[in-house]
């Protein structure tokens, strides 16, 4: 199985847009930004695991996006910027928020150290009616929200919104390894919360121990 | 599975043990491991349970997640998002008398606390609430002067040399104190302020009472 990055709208294509909202056809800066307002949210939603927050910093986000647009730059890629503004002000809000004390455990684990799965449990099939399950998708919403934020940040660019190894790095200012290496550990941290997995009871008796971890 | 790894030099095959399975499982399903890389993983994972139970278990997270509609938006989100862009994006002149009115606002709840102020105006005020006004208008956009201390609504005369826009917030975040000259002038223009606001300045600028 090998994934391909979802393709962005024509580079060309935002590119001439930005030109025109730059001339003064403002307007067109909601024709922009339409792909990406999930997007923004979906990701200030995983940095600061708060609904409204997440709203809050969208909404800024998308006004700060455009009070800088002159400062954009067309060789980039406009989404790639626009979610580094997203990060950025999500970032300042949870410091604001002072959030980052309730960091979970996995924070202090070592990057490059090994990485011991919690157990084998077999889960080899999706039941095709799962993510039509509320509380499925909401397990799975609680478990992404229990790693680390560094964790959380690399796999929502890059397995939910579908960027490029390389693109969530610029994104995230740090290099591909690094996306390579958390990438890796989320998968498997998030393989072991969600085990045994929809074979088993998981959705009805297990519960995900937020903040916690298991597979020490 | 106990096999140590080996590149691949000629005919001779690579052999991988479970931990390189496990340090090149999420590469595989990137796609990003060379063919001999990815057949030795392949001929692995079919003799391993263990391993081939985590290849199904990241396979499952991948898919699971693979749908950002997973993260339902709130209601109304559209709605609310267009409309606070609509007076910066669309140029309202709204949006101007909005903010003055949001400054007027500010400016009288700040007057009633200069009153209080000028009770005590030789105590020193700690810079954070010279920074009230601001915070009442977190996300307006400021000027910092390159390697200056105070903030400035954009345009200010008493501004020199080059600057950055920041919004209100993070310029306050940041240290920054709010130009009580441009301050004083935004308010004076909202028609919100006495004229004994001017005496604000001699108490260190100060826009909002303790």
């Amino acid at each position: 199985m090998t994934l391909a990055p979802r393709s962005d709208p024509g580079h060309e294509h935002e590119a001439a847009l930005i030109v025109r909202i730059q001339s003064g056809e403002r307007e067109l800066f909601y024709e922009l930004i339409r792909p990406y307002e999930r997007r923004v949210f979906v990701i200030a939603f995983t940095i600061l695991r708060n609904e409204a927050d997440a709203e809050d910093v969208a909404q800024d986000a998308f006004l700060k996006a455009f009070k800088y647009l002159a400062q954009f730059r067309s060789e980039s890629r406009f989404s790639t910027w626009l979610i580094q503004v997203a990060i950025n002000e999500a970032r300042q809000r949870q410091r604001k928020s002072h959030l980052e004390i309730m960091r979970p455990i996995t924070d202090q684990e070592n990057e490059d150290g090994t990485y011991t799965p919690r157990d084998f449990t077999d889960w080899r099939e999706i039941p095709s009616e799962a993510l039509e399950r509320k509380e499925i998708r909401e397990k799975l919403v609680a478990a992404l929200g229990s790693l680390a934020q560094k964790y959380r940040e690399v796999f929502v660019l890059r397995d939910v919104e579908h960027m490029s190894i390389e693109d969530t790095a610029q994104a995230l200012g740090i290099s591909a390894g690094a996306v390579k290496t958390r990438l890796l550990r989320a998968r498997l941290m998030l393989r072991d919360l969600l085990s045994p997995g929809l074979d088993g009871n998981w959705a009805t008796n297990s519960q995900i121990p937020k903040g916690t971890n298991p597979w020490s | 599975m106990g096999n140590e790894f080996a590149d691949s030099k000629g005919d001779k095959p690579v052999v991988v043990a479970c931990e390189h399975v496990l340090r090149e499982i999420s590469n595989y399903f990137e796609g990003d491991v060379d063919p001999a890389l990815r057949q030795a993983l392949e001929e692995h994972l079919a003799q391993c349970p263990r391993c081939q139970s985590i290849h199904d278990g990241m396979r499952n997270v991948i898919a699971l997640y693979s749908d950002e509609a997973m993260f339902p938006l709130p209601d109304g989100f559209y709605p609310r998002l267009h409309g606070r862009l609509a007076d910066q994006v669309e140029g309202r002149r709204l949006s101007r008398r909005a903010w003055l009115v949001s400054v007027g606002v500010s400016g009288a709840l700040a007057a009633s606390a200069v009153c209080a102020a000028v009770l005590d105006r030789l105590v020193p005020r700690p810079l954070s609430e010279m920074s009230q006004p601001a915070r009442r208008l977190p996300q307006r956009l400021v000027a910092i002067v390159d390697g200056g201390k105070i903030f400035h609504v954009p345009g200010c005369p008493f501004m020199h040399g080059t600057y950055h826009m920041v919004t209100a917030q993070e310029a306050v975040l940041e240290g920054y104190t709010p130009c009580t000259r441009c301050m004083r002038d935004a308010l004076r223009s909202a028609g919100k302020v006495k004229p004994d606001f001017e005496g604000e300045e001699s108490a260190g600028g100060a826009t909002d009472g303790k």
